[in-house]
């Protein structure tokens, strides 16, 4: 489903981002990558934008934005299932 | 002090990652503001003595990453390669390190000799988060250091790392960020190709690589101007494929997810969590300010206040400023004997140099509650809050403040769009501001509608103006970035900082910086506007009516012995000699010439005259009118102007309506265009607005005119 069909109080982890180029860009470097859990903490007064928290992050963003996302509603927040899709692995390089 | 050497370092980090207190901290009073080339994006600079050393700042814009996404990101990216700073010094948000990684691991792409700064580290200490500095330093390899601006802890430590970096008794060991098989061995590849290519010398050919992968335009733009594109392309279009086939997407997600997978690495290596978290105060103030029903009201509420500050307190200032420079005048006025060198310096410099100057305290004021605002954290949440009625006209939320700042005047409205990042928001925000009724119109609107209507009907009258410019305004907007500005909306893709309580300090050296930027920039330009206009309604002098008005008083003093009925009929035959030199001028000559062009909205060459010289000045209209109706001073108040301009035949309610309209809507005092002159950039926008608006003003005021004279 998409972040902009979450109600306030969803909580969700994302699955893909695939806004237009320039909106990606931005979602991306906010650190709205595949695998990072969401939760939906309100909606401004007027109906839009939406505010969501993701690693201490309160991001707003506008629902023609949020449907560049692609979530899928989980449990809790860190309620210790893996995260979703291929574990990324890190290493160090030279 | 005397000092042997000068170390250049940039500042560079998040947003609110603290980053300017940290500056602050560090340069304390040695700093000064000026731009970054070609950008209105404010540089700040700054040094300080340590042992004998010269450690000169830069602080860079505050950025998330390092794309070409914004201006500031291009700005901070182009700074770090043009002008090749000794130690780039990354400050971080201890409290928020995970999402401040992303912006260091690029610094790292870029091969710096870096420190990272662990700023706000008094709160990571009391929120009880470890971390593993020795470890988090071997992965990063670079120095961390911690530091806190707000208790000025760590800064020495942190110079002495500057000085031992520089002196190369610490190595910065450069590590390299793997990233998955394909994109690893592309970017080894493309680098390989890169450096076989001598013109790309100044960049770190690896960092040029990573950008192409992730499809950055300006790298795209530098590397095509070169042989050695033929084969970079084909190498690029090889692993686009091969990504899209592995991991069904391009190598810019995975780029960056593998720059997320290494962050989540070393934070769950290095970086314990904090205690048990409780909701903090952001949290609770948000539960009201953001509330649903609450949210508007309140945010209306700060808009409210912050005009009021603005204008209700800087309006006595803005008086008292125009009351000293009116006797300075006159001052001069009595030493001087009478002439032409009397009529430049009084009425054209003083009243000039005074009609720039007595914008001054607006400006100041608004800058200070603007600056309170955004450092306090609730600029971002106002544009959360009105994003919804300013993206129904195509402007971001951000641009609802200064556009309501228009309302008390066009200056400091202009100068705060700052805010906006978007280029094509930007302009269209500054270029509907003068439609929203500044306070200098406000006296026209008085004189006419207090003369041609009853009180309560000249209310509505106002009302309805003010709602016309709004109105007139919004729909420019969307007309405008439906059009010509069509280009690339800021997305609205905004954090909300934690509320702070801002430093007063730096509230006013903000305040500061604005005032000084609009009086050297565009105080010449406006001194310049004001002179040109001065001339052009006193030259050239008709010599007959000079020579006419010493005849008159002549035969006045020794016709008239009553000492009070002369001294009324000289001043009678003053005001008329007045009148006729005025129309006799150029810009009475520009009125006459333009009234073939505005004979349609019910205007004749007088008000022609008024509208050429109330380009100086909005409330010039009236003291104009009063001139030309042979009254000599007059202000909106004035009744004798209100009963001369109700019983012209040439005035009607259809004409004043269709004049108040006109003056809403047509070009704003020089004062206005220079800044926006100075904002915008260049000629060509300001040159463009000048025509809407002056083709908006005709059109309104048509309509109006014909309406009117149908219905009233």
């Amino acid at each position: 489903m998409l972040l902009s069909e979450l109600k306030v109080g969803d909580k969700a982890e994302v699955t893909e981002v695939r806004a237009e180029s320039g909106v990606r860009r931005r979602i991306l470097d906010m650190g709205l990558v595949k695998g990072t859990r969401l939760k939906v903490l309100r909606v401004a007064p007027l109906g839009d934008p939406i505010e969501i928290v993701f690693k201490g992050i309160y991001l707003t963003l506008r629902k023609k934005e949020a449907t560049g996302i692609q979530v899928e509603k989980t449990g809790e927040a860190g309620d210790g299932k893996p995260m979703g899709g291929k574990r990324l692995r890190w290493r160090l390089g030279g | 002090m005397s000092y042997a050497k000068e170390i250049k370092v940039a500042l560079a980090g998040n947003p609110n990652c603290g980053k300017s207190s940290l500056f602050n901290a560090l340069t304390g009073s040695h700093q000064r503001v000026g731009n970054f080339s070609g950008v209105t994006i404010e540089k700040y600079e700054g040094y300080v003595d340590y042992r004998n050393y010269r450690v000169r700042f830069v602080d860079l814009p505050g950025t998330y990453s390092l794309t070409a996404y914004s201006p500031e990101e291009l700005v901070t990216r182009n700074y770090l390669i043009e002008e090749t700073p000794d130690i780039v010094v990354n400050v971080v948000e201890g409290p928020n390190l995970e999402r401040n990684l992303l912006l260091t691991i690029q610094l790292m792409e870029m091969e710096v000799d870096l420190l990272v700064a662990l700023n706000m580290f008094d709160e990571v200490q009391a929120q009880g988060i470890e971390i593993d500095f020795k470890q988090l330093q071997r992965l990063l390899g670079c120095h961390i250091i911690p530091t806190s601006a707000k208790k000025k802890q760590g800064l020495d430590s942190l110079l002495d790392h500057v000085v031992r970096v520089y002196e190369g008794d610490i190595e910065v060991k450069k590590n390299k960020l793997a990233f998955r098989p394909e994109v690893d061995k592309a970017i080894e590849d493309i680098t390989e190709l890169l450096s076989n290519e001598p013109e790309l010398g100044k960049y770190n050919h690896r960092w040029l690589a990573i950008k192409l992968l992730e499809n950055d335009k300006e790298v795209y733009n530098v590397v095509r101007q070169y042989p050695v594109w033929v084969k970079t392309e084909l190498a690029l279009q090889e692993v686009i494929q091969e990504t899209e086939k592995v991991y069904k997407s391009d190598p810019e997600i995975s780029i960056t997810e593998d720059r997320y997978a290494f962050i989540r690495g070393a934070m769950q290596e290095c970086v314990g969590q904090a205690r048990e978290k409780k909701q903090s105060v952001t949290d609770y103030i948000d539960l009201v300010v953001l509330n649903r029903v609450l949210g508007l009201p309140i945010f209306l509420f700060v808009v409210w206040v912050i005009f009021h500050m603005t204008f209700t307190l800087g309006t006595p200032m803005m008086d008292g400023l125009d009351a000293l420079f009116g006797m300075l005048g006159e001052s001069v006025a009595t030493f001087l004997p009478n002439g032409t060198v009397r009529s430049i310096l009084v009425d054209g410099v003083i009243a000039g140099v005074g009609g720039v100057l007595i914008f001054l305290p607006n400006i100041i004021l608004l800058f200070i509650g603007l600056s309170f605002l955004e450092a306090s954290g609730y600029m971002a949440r106002a544009a959360f809050v009105i994003d919804r009625i300013m993206h129904r006209f195509g402007l971001h939320g951000k641009s609802f403040i200064p556009m309501i700042t228009g309302f008390g005047c066009s200056i400091p409205a202009i100068m705060a769009t700052r805010t906006l990042k978007s280029r094509s928001d930007r302009l269209a925000t500054i270029m509907i501001i003068p439609f929203m009724s500044c306070g200098a119109k406000l006296p026209v609107y008085v004189l006419l509608a207090g003369a041609f209507f009853t009180p309560a009907v000249a209310a509505n009258v106002m009302f309805g103006i003010y709602m016309l410019g709004i109105v007139v305004g919004l729909f420019s907007a969307l007309i405008m970035k439906k059009t010509v500005l069509r280009s690339e909306s800021e997305p609205f893709v905004m954090e909300l900082p934690p509320y702070r309580w801002p430093s007063l300090r730096s509230v006013l050296v903000q305040a500061k910086d604005k005032a000084m930027m609009y009086l050297k920039k565009a105080g010449t330009i406006i001194l310049l506007a004001v002179l040109l206009i001065w001339t052009f309604s006193n030259y050239p002098k008709n010599p007959e009516l000079d020579a006419a008005l010493d005849r008159e008083i002549a035969s006045i003093e020794q016709s008239i012995a009553d000492e009070t009925e002369r001294q009324d009929a000289i001043i009678a035959v003053e005001n008329r000699i007045n009148a006729g030199q005025l129309e006799y001028s150029l810009a009475g000559r520009a009125g006459k010439l333009l009234e073939p062009v505005i004979k349609p909205l019910g205007f004749d060459w007088r008000i022609g005259i008024a509208l050429v010289t109330g380009l100086a000045a909005k409330e010039i209209v009236v003291s104009t009118m009063g001139t030309i109706y042979s009254l000599g001073e007059a202000d909106e108040t004035s009744s004798e102007l209100k009963t001369i301009l109700k019983n012209d035949p040439a005035f009607d309610q259809a004409t004043a309506l269709s004049l108040m309209v006109f003056v809403l809507l047509y070009i704003p005092c020089v004062a206005a265009v220079g800044v926006m002159r100075k904002e915008i950039g260049e000629w060509k926008s300001v040159a463009f607005y000048g025509a809407y608006a002056l083709t908006a003003a005709w059109i309104f005021s048509f309509i109006t005119y014909r309406l009117a004279q149908l219905v009233l």
